[in-house]
C-alpha cells in the first residue's frame, strides 16, 4: 500500500463518514437541548432531494444548498412546534415527521420530475479537491466550531442547561422555549449540510438508507459530545469504506456484508457505552410551573 | 351528561379533526396538483366502496395492518417504542414458513403450529433490543431500526442461500421451497358468502383475519381484564410511579417488548400461508411503519387499532386509487398519514389543556 493509496481511503473514509457525522452533530445540538430528534433520517431525505430540485430550479448548487438548509429547518421547526410548543411526546413527533418525509419526497419527485423514486441528474457540483466534495473537508473546522459554540459561548452554556434542567434554566432567565427551538432548528440545518455531502448528482429514493439513525448511534456512542460524535460517526464511515474496498476480496456473502454497519452500531452501543446518559431533561417537554 | 362522559366525548374529538383537517389537505394537494377534486373522488370511490369487491378488499387488506398496529400499541402501552416491527415480521414470516416447510402435521395441528412458530421468531427479533433497554437503557428506538435492517439482510440470504427453494424452477426471485398444503391458510369467502356477503373468491379472507381477531381480543383481554395487563398500562403512564407502587417495571418491560415481537411475527402471515405459499424476502415490506402510525392513530387501544387499520386499509386503496386514475401519485398517502397523526397528537393536546382548564374552574 502506497501513500497514495492510504491518501485515498482516508478521504473516502471522510467523505463516506460526513453526512452521518453532521447529522449526529446536528442530533447533539437538539439533544443537549432536551429534544430527541428521531426525524433527523425524514429531515435528510427531504434536504437530499432538495439540494438536487433548488439545484436544478435555480441553476446553482449553492442556492440549491440554501434552499435544502430552508426545508431542513422548516421540517425541523414542525418538530421544534410540536414538541416544544404543544408538548407532544418527541418519538410520535419524530415518528410522524419520517413518514412524512418519505412521501415528501416521492410526491415532489413524481410533480417535478415525473418519477416517483428518482429525481433528474444535477449538472451542477460543489468544487472537489482529490474527488471528495469541500463541504467533506470542512466536517473538521465545522466539528470544531460546533464543540466551540457547545462549550465556550454563553449560548452553548444556556442551550446545555435547558436540557439538563430546565427548571433552574428558568429561573436564572433563560428562555427555555427560545432555546430548545434553537437546538431543534440547528439540527436541521446540519441536515442540510448532511446532503450536501451525501450524493449530490441525482436524489433515488432510500438513498439516506437510515444515515439518520446510524447518526443517532453514533451520537449515544460518542456521549452527546460533538467530537465525540464526530469520532464516532467515522468508525461507521471507516468501516463503510473498508467494507466497499474489501468485499470483493473476501469470501462472505454480501448480505452479511451489508449488516456490517448495523451490526457494529449494535455491538459499539452494547458494550462500550454501557452506562452512557444523556441530557437529564431529554425527551421530558417543559411545563411552566404556574399552579 | 355526566361529567365523565363530557370528557370522554373531548377525547374522541382530536382522531375525528385529524381525519377531517387532513382529507381536507388531501382536496387542496389534488387542486395543487391541477386535478379536479371531483375526478380524484372518484377515483377514489372506484377504489374502495364501488363493489362488494373492493370493499372487502379493504378488509383484507386491514388484516396485516392491524396485527402491525396491535404489535406497536401493545408496546407502547408498556412504555415501548417497537419500531422493530418490520425486522420481527420479517423474520417471524421466515421461522413460520420453515414450520410450514419441514413439520409434517395434520393441517388441524399445522396451521395453529405455523402461527405458533411464526410469534417465536417475532419474540426471538425483538429479544436483543428488549433485553438492551432493559439491562443497559439503550433506547429501543435505534436498535429496533438497525435490527430491521439486519433482519432484511440476514433473510435476503436464508431465502438466496441455504433455504433456497429455486433449484431448477427457473423464476428470477428468490424464495423457499413451498409450504405443505397443510399449513396453507385457506378463504372464508364461501362462508362469507353463505352469511350473504357476496365476497368474490379472488380477495383474500382467510385464515388470518381469525388469527387477527383472537390477536385482538387475547390483547384487550390482558390490558383490561387481567392484572399483569393494569401493571402493563401502569409502567407505560408512569414507570417511577408503578416502581415505588411495587410493579416490576423491568420486567414488565421486557415482557411488553417480547409480546410485541410475537405480535409482530403475525403481521407476514397472510402474505405468506394464503397468497404466496412460499416466504420470500420481498414480502411487502414498509408494514413496520403503517403499524406506528396506526397504533398513534387508535391511541393504543385494541378497539382503536381496530378502526384506524381499516382507515389505512382505505387509504391505501385510496392512494391506488389516485395513482391510476389522477395524476395525484400514490405517496400523497404517506403525506396525508404524516400529517393527520401530527394533527391528532397536537389536536389532543390543546384539549387535554382545555379539560384541564375545566376541571380546575369546576374544582374551584
Amino acid at each position: 500500500m502506497d501513500l497514495n493509496t492510504v491518501l485515498e481511503f482516508l478521504l473516502k473514509g471522510l467523505d463516506t463518514s460526513a453526512p452521518i457525522a453532521f447529522a449526529a452533530l446536528g442530533g447533539v445540538f437538539s439533544e443537549k437541548s432536551g429534544v430527541f430528534n428521531i426525524a433527523l433520517e425524514g429531515i435528510m431525505i427531504v434536504t437530499a432531494f432538495a439540494i438536487i430540485w433548488g439545484s436544478i430550479m435555480f441553476g446553482s448548487i449553492w442556492l440549491g444548498l440554501a434552499f435544502a438548509i430552508i426545508l431542513g429547518v422548516a421540517m425541523a421547526a414542525i418538530h421544534a412546534l410540536v414538541t416544544v410548543t404543544y408538548k407532544v411526546d418527541q418519538i410520535v413527533s419524530g415518528t410522524a415527521l419520517n413518514i412524512l418525509a418519505f412521501g415528501v419526497a416521492r410526491f415532489l419527485s413524481q410533480n417535478v420530475f415525473g418519477q416517483e423514486t428518482q429525481s433528474a441528474m444535477n449538472p451542477y457540483a460543489f468544487p472537489s479537491w482529490h474527488g471528495i466534495s469541500v463541504f467533506s473537508l470542512l466536517l473538521i473546522p465545522i466539528t470544531a466550531l460546533a464543540w466551540f459554540v457547545l462549550y465556550k459561548t454563553v449560548f452553548g452554556l444556556r442551550l446545555r442547561s435547558v436540557g439538563e434542567n430546565p427548571e433552574s434554566a428558568d429561573t436564572l432567565g433563560i428562555n427555555v422555549v427560545l432555546m430548545r427551538y434553537s437546538g431543534v432548528l440547528i439540527s436541521g440545518l446540519m441536515c442540510g449540510l448532511a446532503a450536501a455531502v451525501l450524493y449530490p448528482s441525482r436524489w433515488v429514493s432510500g438513498m439516506t438508507g437510515g444515515r439518520g439513525f446510524i447518526a443517532l448511534a453514533a451520537m449515544i456512542f460518542g456521549r452527546w459530545d460533538p467530537i465525540g460524535a464526530v469520532a464516532a460517526s467515522m468508525l461507521f464511515g471507516f468501516a463503510d469504506t473498508a467494507r466497499i474496498n474489501f468485499e470483493s476480496k473476501i469470501p462472505i456473502p454480501s448480505q452479511f456484508v451489508q449488516m456490517f454497519p448495523y451490526v457494529l452500531a449494535i455491538v459499539v452501543l452494547a458494550g462500550v457505552v454501557g452506562k452512557a446518559k444523556g441530557p437529564a431533561a431529554g425527551g421530558k417537554p417543559y411545563e411552566k410551573g404556574e399552579d | 351528561m355526566t361529567r365523565v362522559n363530557k370528557y370522554t366525548l373531548y377525547e374522541t374529538v382530536a382522531p375525528l379533526i385529524g381525519f377531517l383537517a387532513s382529507m381536507i389537505i388531501l382536496v387542496v394537494i389534488v387542486i395543487i396538483v391541477g386535478e379536479s377534486p371531483a375526478k380524484a373522488a372518484d377515483a377514489v370511490w372506484k377504489m374502495t366502496f364501488s363493489k362488494t369487491a373492493r370493499v372487502a378488499t379493504i378488509l383484507s387488506t386491514a388484516i396485516p395492518l392491524f396485527l402491525a398496529g396491535i404489535a406497536v400499541a401493545f408496546g407502547f402501552r408498556a412504555g415501548v417504542f417497537n419500531i422493530g416491527v418490520e425486522g420481527q415480521y420479517f423474520f417471524g414470516g421466515f421461522v413460520g414458513a420453515m414450520a410450514g416447510i419441514y413439520l409434517p402435521l395434520p393441517a388441524w395441528l399445522h396451521v395453529p403450529s405455523v402461527v405458533f412458530f411464526a410469534m417465536i421468531g417475532g419474540a426471538l427479533w425483538a429479544l436483543i433490543p428488549a433485553i438492551l433497554k432493559v439491562a443497559r437503557g439503550i433506547h429501543e428506538v435505534i436498535t429496533t431500526i438497525m435490527f430491521n435492517s439486519i433482519a432484511l439482510a440476514l433473510v435476503n440470504w436464508l431465502v438466496n442461500g441455504p433455504f433456497s427453494g429455486l433449484a431448477g424452477k427457473g423464476s428470477l426471485e428468490a424464495q423457499t421451497a413451498h409450504i405443505r398444503p397443510t399449513a396453507a391458510f385457506l378463504k372464508l369467502n364461501a362462508g362469507f358468502r353463505a352469511l350473504g356477503w357476496d365476497v368474490p373468491d379472488s380477495v383474500y379472507l382467510d385464515y388470518s383475519l381469525i388469527v387477527a381477531m383472537i390477536a385482538g381480543f387475547v390483547v384487550w383481554f390482558v390490558l383490561f381484564r387481567l392484572r399483569v395487563g393494569f401493571d402493563v398500562r401502569a409502567v407505560g403512564t408512569s414507570p417511577d410511579v408503578s416502581l415505588y407502587a411495587g410493579i416490576r417495571v423491568k420486567r414488565i418491560q421486557l415482557g411488553a417488548f417480547l409480546a410485541s415481537g410475537a405480535l409482530a411475527g403475525l403481521v407476514g402471515l397472510q402474505e405468506v400461508f394464503a397468497i404466496r405459499g412460499f416466504y420470500t424476502y420481498e414480502i411487502a415490506s414498509g408494514l413496520g411503519l403503517d403499524g406506528i402510525a396506526i397504533a398513534l392513530i387508535g391511541r393504543n387501544s385494541p378497539v382503536g387499532v381496530v378502526f384506524s387499520s381499516l382507515l389505512f386499509a382505505f387509504l391505501k386503496q385510496a392512494g391506488y386509487g389516485l395513482q391510476v386514475y389522477t395524476k395525484v401519485p400514490n405517496s400523497v398517502i404517506y403525506v396525508i398519514t404524516g400529517l393527520m397523526i401530527l394533527i391528532i397528537v397536537v389536536t389532543n393536546e390543546l384539549v387535554s389543556r382545555y379539560i384541564r382548564a375545566l376541571r380546575k374552574k369546576e374544582a374551584v
